[in-house]
């Protein structure tokens, strides 16, 4: 298909997407788009320096390969290199989605499924609202020079609303999202879009400020799982370690950093908005355990980090689309299920705070939430609204802090965001996990 | 029917760094094409990446009219611009060369640090043009250094940043305050005491962010905008104001808005001496609320332009500098300066909290040493009010030869 050049390492990720949106202001339709579209990233390795090519001109990859090479030092023994030794290779395809593919769903029923939606929002607190329906298609093929040629698929679709919610002087803008991986998964959600506006407007009208301070913070599932991506998941990408001794005593494999109850996986192949089959190296996706039991296990990796600090591949080498190079992202990452029903946690609670959905967070050396929807909890109770800035952390010291984990589990999709990673930014993830209780986290 | 065609054509070589090395080379050469069609009061659009033919594109626009979207506006007509910002762009030879020469001092001079992330060349060309004589043209090229930085003893995933955004790249003003940044990151000082402390940020994009959602003029008419019903009104301290602001030179991107619009020296003002005196809006927002129009329309190529389209353009608000002493403003109090603080957020009735990870003590001329992480608290109506000190041109922390601003006021410490 391609002709690689001599004593060189390359590698192609052609990406086709089918994406649709159809987005509303009220129940008024403000566009309809419906794109198909084609892209390349090409790279070449010559041993000591990485030379990429970013293209739309899909028919010219041959050019871009050999421009690249021009640039590139060929070397007879690129092959015995141990990066390019750590590239698996696959042949494979993998296409999930011919069955039920959204590109075979007319325009016009994905439209009066979003109106039927929208239809249910009549609280006159609701001024004013704006959604979309969007899906989207993707088809990756990855070819490299060791002998790769994988195709696969990967599809979502998803709604998301902003409220602008007024409640006298109380106001607010709540955003509502749902995901799934096919359009059937779409329908059928007017009770969870009656409840969300329900509970946003009531929020809204009762919200209280937060007293700041200390408090004993149990997380919901969504929550959950922002808390696990800011608080632990960058950490455990490994292209932070590499060249980097202190990070590498801080964060030794076999290291205790929280309790037994404690078990933290990222997952390639669950299904959702982190599902990556194959990485953008052509890595099969690994389950990998990053803490279990308490204990340091895993790290990600992309092939440069797992040969350079010789560990197993995990297939987290991504790219948020194909103007980009892959570098190490979380997959699907979420906190292991607990054996201890939700009822009793909470009813241990006697002054604390429950966060049920959030804005965004982050994850410096201090990792931050900001909340959208959080509730006081007296006396083992969910009680008043209250309306808090942000919740941070040490990442350094909050994981040991996680004291109950709930029977109850859910993983959790969104469109419209995603993780970012300094120039790379929205890339979907999945995450969330069971009711997570946190001892002690500083409340604004 | 009247139709408009929309071309962005993007280039970047990029030195992708790690441990103050180069460890790759990206090239990027991206078209994206967006046609809209106009008929009967109603729009069509297509859009694809590629050099797609205008008559495929065209063809996809006129199908979309189906779609039954309306789009009862005038066309921006008769308007010709054409503006070239930056004539001689960086070749991808210069721009690796600055990036080796860059990185083997850092490497000489601070071995206790590792850096890592990007030094890029950027050349972008987009054209707006239509049927109705509209034919505008911004081409401009930038240089930036966007770095990481970790000190080698800490177990942080990053301990600060240096950064420098230009058409040129002055290296004689990038060393001198890099080494100055650098020597005060090696340098570790207390929080002065006080539970109320004057903060400087060169970043004010949390609070505009905040204005953004506020100054909304569909928001604002809705009654959902924390400013709803106060047009007017004295909102923030007298010498604060607020403006839609596309002069290239403050910031490099289009002069004109997605529906071709061009402002009045390129801005629009939305707070004025602390008062509201506008809301921004589209032309749809400006006809449907009979509020003036504000060139605001923002959105992708192929997007239907709006106010609230896509976050990827969001509105250019900036502060107009009001003050030009930071030294005398500051009373000989010693301040803190923020270099990086994540997470942090409003409250929808403007209370604020933020973590900063981040932070060297300023004395009113330079920066003496790297504070510890603390949080900082405020309130919207406080920080744009009685605790608002001013925002000054920077001519203390060059960050590149775009204009960037510092602005200081109080806030609560909480450590």
């Amino acid at each position: 298909m391609f002709k690689f050049p001599q004593g060189l390492y390359v590698d192609v990720r052609i990406e086709e997407t089918f994406d649709t949106k159809i987005s509303f202001k009220k129940l008024e339709l403000e566009a309809q788009k419906v794109r198909t579209n084609k892209g390349a990233f090409i790279r070449i390795f010559d041993g000591n320096r990485w030379y990429y090519s970013s293209t739309t001109d899909v028919e010219g990859i041959q050019e871009h390969i050999d421009a690249l090479a021009k640039m590139a030092a060929p070397n007879p023994d690129i092959l015995q290199h141990p990066l390019v030794q750590a590239f698996e290779v696959h042949q494979d395809t993998l296409l999930r989605h011919d069955q039920d593919s959204v590109t075979a769903i007319p325009v016009q029923k994905k439209q009066q499924l979003m109106e039927s939606y929208l239809a249910l929002i009549t609280d006159p607190a609701v001024v004013h609202h704006t959604s979309y329906y969007v899906d989207n298609k993707t088809i990756k093929s990855f070819y490299s020079s060791k002998g790769s040629a994988i195709t696969f698929d990967k599809q979502t679709c998803g709604i998301r609303l902003t409220l602008e919610i007024a409640c006298g002087e109380n106001k607010d803008q709540v955003t509502v999202s749902k995901a799934a991986e096919n359009f059937a998964g779409m329908q059928g959600l007017e009770a969870f879009i009656t409840e969300e506006v329900n509970k946003s407007v009531a929020f809204t009208r009762d919200a209280q400020p937060v007293v700041p301070g200390e408090y004993t913070v149990l997380l919901s599932p969504e929550a959950t799982g922002v808390f696990t991506h800011e608080s632990f998941g960058h950490k455990s990408e490994s292209d932070f370690m590499v060249g980097d001794e202190t990070m590498k005593a801080e964060w030794a494999l076999g290291k205790a950093i929280g309790q037994e109850l404690l078990t933290i996986i990222d997952d390639g192949g669950e299904s959702g908005g982190g599902y990556t089959p194959y990485d953008d190296e052509g890595t099969k996706a690994a389950k990998t355990e990053i803490i279990s039991r308490g204990i340091l296990t895993g790290r990600l990796h992309s092939a440069a980090t797992s040969a350079a600090l010789e560990e197993p591949l995990t297939g987290n080498a991504r790219a948020m689309n194909f103007e980009f190079e892959p570098i190490v992202r979380m997959t699907t990452t979420y906190i292991a299920q607990g054996n201890r029903p939700l009822a009793d946690i909470i009813a241990e609670i006697d002054d604390g705070i429950y966060v049920d959905t959030v804005k965004h967070g982050s994850g410096m050396s201090t990792f931050t939430l900001a909340p959208a929807r959080s509730y006081k909890i007296e006396k083992g109770r969910i009680t008043t609204p209250l309306k808090i800035s942000v919740i941070t952390g040490s990442v350094f010291e909050t994981l040991a802090e996680v004291d109950a984990v709930s029977s109850e589990f859910k993983l959790v999709t969104f469109v419209g965001g995603g993780c970012g990673k300094m120039e790379q930014w929205p890339l979907p993830v999945g995450f969330g996990g069971p009711y997570t209780r946190v001892k002690k986290l500083k409340v604004q | 029917m009247k139709q408009e065609f929309i071309v962005i054509r993007e280039k970047e070589t990029a030195a992708r760094v790690q441990n103050t090395r180069i460890n790759a080379v990206r090239r990027k050469d991206i078209v994206k094409k967006g046609v809209r069609v106009y008929e009967n009061g109603k729009i069509g659009i297509s859009g694809a990446i590629g050099d797609i033919s205008d008559d495929v594109l065209v063809q996809g626009a006129v199908e979309n009219l189906a779609a039954g979207i309306d789009y009862p506006y005038p066309l921006t007509e008769n308007t010709k611009d054409h503006r070239n910002y930056n004539a001689k762009p960086m070749t991808s030879e210069e721009l690796v060369d600055l990036a080796e020469s860059i990185l083997s001092t850092l490497r000489r001079d601070y071995p206790d640090f590792s850096f890592s992330e990007t030094i890029a060349a950027y050349e972008i060309d987009m054209e707006m043009r239509n049927t109705a004589g509209l034919d505008l043209k911004y081409s401009d090229a930038i240089c930036y250094l966007g770095l990481i930085l970790k000190e080698k003893k800490t177990a942080n995933l990053f301990d600060g940043f240096i950064s420098c955004d230009g058409r040129q790249f002055d290296l004689d003003k990038f060393w001198d305050i890099t080494h100055q940044v650098l020597e005060a990151y090696r340098t570790p000082v207390a929080l002065p005491p006080g539970d109320t402390l004057p903060i400087i940020s060169f970043d004010t994009s949390g609070t505009l962010d905040f204005l953004r959602k506020s100054l909304n003029g569909e928001r604002y008419a809705t009654g959902s905008s924390l400013f709803s019903g106060k047009m007017e009104q004295q909102l923030f301290n007298e010498k604060i104001t607020v403006e839609i602001n596309r002069n290239p030179l403050s910031w490099p991107k289009p002069f004109f808005d997605m529906e071709g619009v061009v402002l009045k020296d390129d801005r629009y003002p939305l707070i004025a001496a602390g008062k509201l005196v506008g809301v921004f809006t589209d032309k749809k927002i400006a006809a449907q609320y009979n509020l003036p129009h504000t060139g605001a329309a923002g959105g992708e190529y192929d997007d239907m332009p709006g106010i609230d389209a896509s976050r990827s353009t969001p509105l250019p608000l900036r502060f107009k500098s009001d003050s030009t002493d930071l030294k005398s403003a500051l009373k000989g109090q010693p301040a803190i300066l923020v270099i990086a603080s994540s997470g942090g957020d409003f409250t929808p009735d403007g209370s604020f909290a933020a973590p900063v990870q981040v932070s060297l003590l300023f004395d009113g001329e330079k920066v003496v040493g790297k504070l510890p992480e603390f949080t900082m608290r405020s309130h919207l109506y406080k920080m744009m009010g009685e605790d608002y000190i001013g925002t000054f041109d920077n001519d203390i922390l060059y960050l590149g030869d775009l204009p960037t601003q510092l602005q200081c006021c109080c806030m609560t410490i909480v450590r």
